[in-house]
């Protein structure tokens, strides 16, 4: 293989990780909505940790080997299709990190919970539930899947 | 820079079919993961349990199918021929052997027995290492 197809290699594989990482964290977060249990929602917002932890390898890689790959293919920096999927990607990093922020905060109140009865809470269930950190990281999601139709179509290039 | 140049008919099924396989990684994984943690935490063994099963029946098996069928629509065109190089073939051995090993899958999960179910991460995680030779194999085009 040359060069070309390695640095693809590496990037193809950030994105499995990014896109497949955001997979594993909706699959449990969307398990986490129907539960009550303290301690059932610490158990699923810990196992999320997995999925977060392969969001930041596959951010790395893709972003990395992206920027390489531009060069090594012969794509301009200024491209509009680059500078797009730039911009969205930061976007959706910032997006999933204040979601994220919001849901370490509910995982901490759900372990106070389950240390002091693990009776379930209202309060707990609506901020499991909460509009606005649901909307942030399945946004981040969507603007993720929007970079993917920016690799593929490359529009303008 | 040839390779870099394609039909713009080949860029919706191919979308499709790095959606659908991103998307299978990440819910077959989420299978795996689990799986292993109802091994180690047995009191939440029901829970994730039932957790595995729906991420089965809404996550990976629409994925696999969008996943599927991307492949079969853009093979159809880059190859209409049927002379498919090497590393799509790894792709297909993997996407339709994968087929029988989610079904036993599928079958563990909807059985819910308590010595089944401890292989579902087994299975699973063998199959997400299948998928990442898949894609290194077909990225990387050796």
């Amino acid at each position: 293989m040359d060069t070309y197809q390695w640095l693809l290699v590496f990037h193809v594989t950030g994105a499995f990780l990014l896109l497949g990482g955001g997979a594993i964290a909706a699959a449990l977060s969307l398990s986490a909505l129907g539960r009550e249990r303290p301690s059932e929602i610490v158990l699923l917002f810990g196992l999320i940790r997995i999925a977060v932890v392969a969001i930041m390898a596959g951010t790395l890689l893709a972003f990395v080997f992206g920027l390489w790959l531009v060069h090594e293919a012969g794509y301009g920096y200024a491209d509009g299709w680059v500078i797009a999927a730039i911009l969205l990607l930061i976007v959706a990093n910032a997006m999933g990190g204040m979601g994220g922020k919001r849901d370490e905060a509910t995982a901490k109140l759900a372990r106070e919970l389950a240390a002091s009865g693990d009776a379930p809470s209202q309060e707990l269930k609506a901020r499991v539930r909460d509009p606005i950190s649901l909307t942030l990281s399945y946004g981040s999601g969507l603007v993720l899947i929007a970079v993917l139709a920016l690799m593929v179509w490359k529009p303008g290039a | 820079m040839l390779a870099l140049i394609r039909p713009d008919s080949w860029n919706l099924p191919l979308f499709l079919h790095i959606l659908g396989a991103t998307v299978l990684f990440g819910t077959t994984a989420t299978v795996a993961i689990a799986g292993f943690a109802a091994r180690s935490k047995p009191d939440y063994a029901q829970l994730l349990a039932r957790v595995a099963q729906r991420t089965f029946m809404l996550g990976i098996v629409p994925a696999y199918i969008v996943m599927r069928v991307g492949a079969q629509w853009i093979d159809g065109k880059e190859f209409p021929n049927g002379d498919e190089p090497g590393w799509v073939g790894v792709g297909f051995i993997v996407s339709d052997a994968g087929v029988i090993l989610l079904l036993i899958v599928g079958i563990l999960l909807a059985v819910r027995r308590q010595r089944v179910l401890l292989a579902v991460p087994i299975l699973t995680a063998l199959y997400v290492a299948a998928l990442a030779v898949a894609w290194v194999s077909m990225s990387g085009k050796p």
